[in-house]
């Protein structure tokens, strides 16, 4: 039994770099796109407002699953257009990247509402305080964006472990992350303590980005109230 | 570029007829999915709202360890592995097993070890929404004052009568929010059952992108379809968030 456990675990292991990039990377990625995308609603240009509205409708109101097969296999039906350039079609069509591109687009989306969210439901008297100091539009952003993102950061820390709890999709398109190293060996050998083994590592990773979260939250609004 | 999209034209026009009747058929068993979960997840979470305030603290603190690793594992692990370990368990069932530590044994005849698919995928994400439901149904618990409890003993009302007709009406206000967006990560999650072969949307897209080779297209129109029932349901939800809150008065007008 503990033998199978070890070699199972061993096997699953070689799938933890791709989960772990995948994970870091996008939520990287997707903060600072939130972030952009955050400064931008603020400067309530009508135009802007409303692409990004729509992008954040788009992304929040379909699956993942679908968003990923169509940046995966969507481009192959202009393969012909697309083989002119094959040094550009090969990188879009890695696994990994449209995996990324996937998960950053979709977490971007959820985190801009956060962040929005919180930004919008700072103390009108912060923006007039900061106007009456003649502060220009970013000025003012510069200093109400720190503060609005250390409000969102209980509600972001959730959006975290999302994004990990996301990364096991990308198995679906040939990436070979835990999840994918998983449904192989379950293919081969039909054990449920495969996903015991796999789960155990998931929740690890959760666990401690879950803590991470806490402790940078606890740092951040040390002198809040 | 204009060589561009008369090609990208030329391969999207070709007629899309066939395949509306399967698409429609798929969306109707990705709805019947996600209402059957919502339904049975509803049951499953008011019986862990219950199990976490049995007084009984182990009780309660399992149901804790339960509701975090559930939350910190992904979707698609628990779909998958509830696939698999189900037919398992059943087997384990049938062949008739003992309990350590004691004498006790296990045997019931099951004659199908191979649940249906879609009983699969049923549980799988009825059990999803339950444990992020439960969360919601606590707290909403929790918002009702204790004065409306005090109140209805005072009136003499039954323990069950007070439960029922005085505080569910009023839990509903506060848990609907909570448990609309659990709907709609349930319509999103339904998108996970295609990796256990139920023909669902997903699968079905699947299945015509391979016979017709447009992948983009179809993947397309499978997120439209997505999008709609997103936003339909989005809509409803308002629509029935403000007749609960309608006889509300408004704290801000004050």
């Amino acid at each position: 039994m503990s033998d199978n456990f070890i070699f199972y675990l061993k096997i699953i292991l070689q799938g933890l770099p791709d989960t772990l990039s995948l994970s870091i990377f996008g939520i990287l990625s997707a903060g600072i796109l939130a972030i952009v995308f955050s400064c931008l609603l603020s400067l309530n240009s009508k135009l802007l407002t409303k692409t990004i509205r729509i992008y954040i409708i788009i992304f929040t109101g379909s699956p993942l699953l679908v968003q990923l097969f169509l940046i995966y296999y969507g481009p192959s039906q202009f393969g012909e257009f697309l083989s002119k350039y094959p040094a550009f079609y090969d990188f879009i069509s890695s696994p990994w990247f449209c995996a990324y591109i996937a998960l950053t687009l979709n977490s971007a989306a959820y985190t801009t509402q956060i962040f929005y969210g919180a930004l919008k439901s700072i103390p009108q008297g912060q923006w007039q305080a900061c106007s009456a100091l003649g502060m220009n539009k970013r000025q003012t952003l510069k200093i109400l964006m720190p503060y609005a993102l250390k409000r969102a950061l209980s509600t972001y820390s959730n959006e975290v472990v999302f994004v990990v709890k996301g990364t096991a999709l990308a198995s679906m398109i040939p990436v070979m992350d835990l999840m994918g190293y998983s449904n192989a060996l379950n293919g081969e050998y039909y054990d449920f303590s495969i996903f015991v083994v796999a789960g155990l590592i998931y929740l690890l990773i959760n666990g401690i980005l879950s803590t991470i979260m806490r402790i940078i939250e606890k740092t951040a609004l040390t002198f809040e109230n | 570029m204009s060589d561009f999209f008369a090609h990208s034209m030329e391969l999207l026009l070709p007629s899309i007829d066939g395949y509306i009747l399967p698409l429609t058929k798929a969306t109707a068993i990705t709805l019947s999915l996600a209402l059957v979960s919502l339904v049975v997840g509803m049951f499953f979470a008011f019986i862990f709202t219950i199990l976490e305030a049995v007084p009984f603290k182990p009780v309660a603190w399992l149901m804790l360890l339960f509701n975090l690793t559930i939350r910190a594992l992904p979707e698609l692990l628990i779909v998958v592995a509830i696939y698999t370990g189900l037919p398992l368990l059943l087997m384990a069932l049938d062949d008739g097993f003992t309990i350590p530590l004691t004498s006790i044994t296990i045997k019931m005849n099951i004659e199908n070890t191979q649940p249906a698919p879609f009983l699969c995928g049923v549980f799988a994400l009825s059990l999803l929404y339950a444990v992020y439901a439960s969360q919601t149904l606590r707290g909403a618990f929790k918002a009702i004052s204790s004065g409306q409890k005090q109140a209805a003993q005072v009136l003499g009302l039954s323990k069950s009568r007070t439960f029922f007709r005085i505080i569910m009406p009023q839990m509903w206000r506060h848990a609907l929010p909570g448990l609309s967006n659990q709907w709609l990560i349930l319509l999103k999650d339904t998108a996970l059952v295609s990796a256990i072969a139920i023909d669902d949307l997903m699968m079905q897209t699947k299945t015509i992108v391979a016979r017709t080779n447009q992948p983009f297209l179809w993947y397309f129109i499978a997120m439209i379809i997505y999008l709609v029932i997103s936003v339909f349901s989005q809509k409803v939800i308002s629509r029935i968030e403000k007749r609960t809150t309608h006889f509300e008065p408004s704290v801000n007008s004050q």
